[in-house]
């Protein structure tokens, strides 16, 4: 993926998520059996953008959890100079400030 | 010349194969060159039934001094605490290591199966396993807390699943010629010359893993294997990445997680599915810190770390 159709992914993701995408915020991903049980989902999602969203509970915004706040840019699937997610399941340019329930330090 | 007698119980025979690919030195340095009589070892020795009985009464009656007993595999308790599950030259394993560790001037456990019990003593132990003084992380095992050599020394333990070829035979070659007293050990009676430093120290991904860039496969080259395949590296004592295996590799630069086989609670988390080769984690943060992190001083050296990370940090820089 170039970097240009990275931008119009994150736009396009950034639209969605502003304009009022439900997503499932929580529960967050706390434990292994969790993290696993949406990772299974996900994969069963395959490349559907909107279902990658909702399943790994995007924000457009910080969310904190236990006293931590879960922010795209310090999970370890963040890619800091690409501003992308690259967990393989979702694989998405990302926000620094955006969050998501299967952040991970 | 030093006496030396290498007995297996609940064992795979991987320290053997270990111990036969020995580099530095060999096995057979071990007898040219450094004065070791191998009395008898299961791969190489050549005495059976009846002649090896008597090899054996010989030593634990001391009619032929035992200097090195060496004892791969763990110790067979089962069934009830008979030891008939692993029977050898006659009678129960087990009965033969305690006459044979009564009588030895050093007694060394090699593996993990012989130290803590390794995977055999995995719940729920169905063949009753111990290490030689240790189960897991419980000090004791079969030869008990108090247990000391004719040298002095309790069992010296190098573990490993399997252990390096050259750390048993360095550790051999020095109770034999005579150093064994030089030999410190840390608490877990691991030699501290082998076992101080990190299966982290000297790993080709330790940049990767100060700017916190995860790899994200097997065999990547990029990316530190501990943020979510489960590398133990940070929290292992052994030096994998000091003294490579096959004089080349090792398990991370490979692109293999550690897996943490030189400590007392390898196989982890009792091998519950999910938890092999997967970073366990708490609310996003690892379970397993490296080794004197803590939580919260965790979150800020990442946070911190991922910020000044350099752009050549999230690419591969082995180029062919």
């Amino acid at each position: 993926m170039t970097a240009v159709s990275d931008h119009e992914l994150r736009t396009q993701i950034s639209t969605l998520l502003n304009s009022g995408l439900v997503t499932d915020i929580f529960p967050r991903a706390d434990s292994h059996e969790d993290v696993h049980k949406l990772v299974n989902e996900l994969q069963l999602a395959g490349n559907d953008l909107n279902s990658k969203l909702l399943i790994a509970g995007f924000t457009p915004y910080p969310v904190e959890h236990g006293g931590v706040c879960q922010l795209c840019e310090t999970c370890m699937y963040y890619k800091v100079h690409r501003r992308y997610c690259e967990l393989p399941e979702l694989d998405v340019p990302v926000e620094p400030h955006w969050s998501c329930r299967l952040w991970r330090i | 010349m030093a006496n030396l007698l290498w007995l297996q119980g609940g064992a795979c025979s991987g320290n053997t194969m270990s111990f036969l690919n020995a580099e530095e030195p060999s096995a057979c340095d071990l007898v040219t060159d450094f004065g070791i009589n191998v009395l008898w070892h299961p791969s190489l020795g050549l005495e059976l039934g009846d002649n090896l009985r008597k090899l054996l009464n010989a030593l634990t009656s001391g009619q032929m001094p035992l200097d090195i007993f060496v004892f791969e595999g763990s110790v067979v308790n089962a069934p009830n605490g008979t030891g008939e599950w692993n029977r050898f030259a006659g009678r129960p394993m087990k009965d033969w290591v305690s006459d044979l560790a009564r009588v030895a001037g050093y007694t060394v456990a090699i593996g993990d199966c012989a130290t803590w019990g390794g995977i055999p003593a995995t719940a729920p132990n169905p063949s009753e396993s111990q290490g030689l003084q240790f189960l897991k992380r419980q000090h004791g095992g079969y030869l008990g807390a108090n247990y000391k050599s004719k040298a002095g020394l309790p069992v010296i333990n190098v573990p490993g699943c399997p252990a390096h070829p050259d750390w048993i035979t360095q550790i051999v070659v020095a109770v034999a010629t005579g150093r064994g007293g030089d030999l410190s050990l840390d608490e877990f009676q691991r030699p501290k010359t082998f076992f101080t430093s990190f299966t982290q120290t000297g790993c080709t991904r330790n940049m990767h893993f100060a700017y916190k860039v995860s790899a994200t496969e097997y065999g990547q080259r990029k990316g530190c294997l501990f943020y979510d395949l489960g590398c133990r590296g940070p929290m292992t004592h052994s030096p994998c990445n000091r003294i490579l295996w096959n004089r080349q590799s090792s398990k991370t630069r490979a692109g293999m997680p550690c897996m943490g086989c030189t400590e007392p609670e390898f196989p982890f988390f009792e091998l519950a599915p999910g938890t092999v080769f997967k970073t366990q984690t708490l609310m996003g943060v690892p379970k397993d810190l490296p080794k004197g992190v803590d939580k919260s001083g965790y979150i800020k050296l990442t946070a911190a770390a991922k910020a000044a990370s350099p752009a050549w940090a999230e690419e591969d820089i082995f180029v062919v």
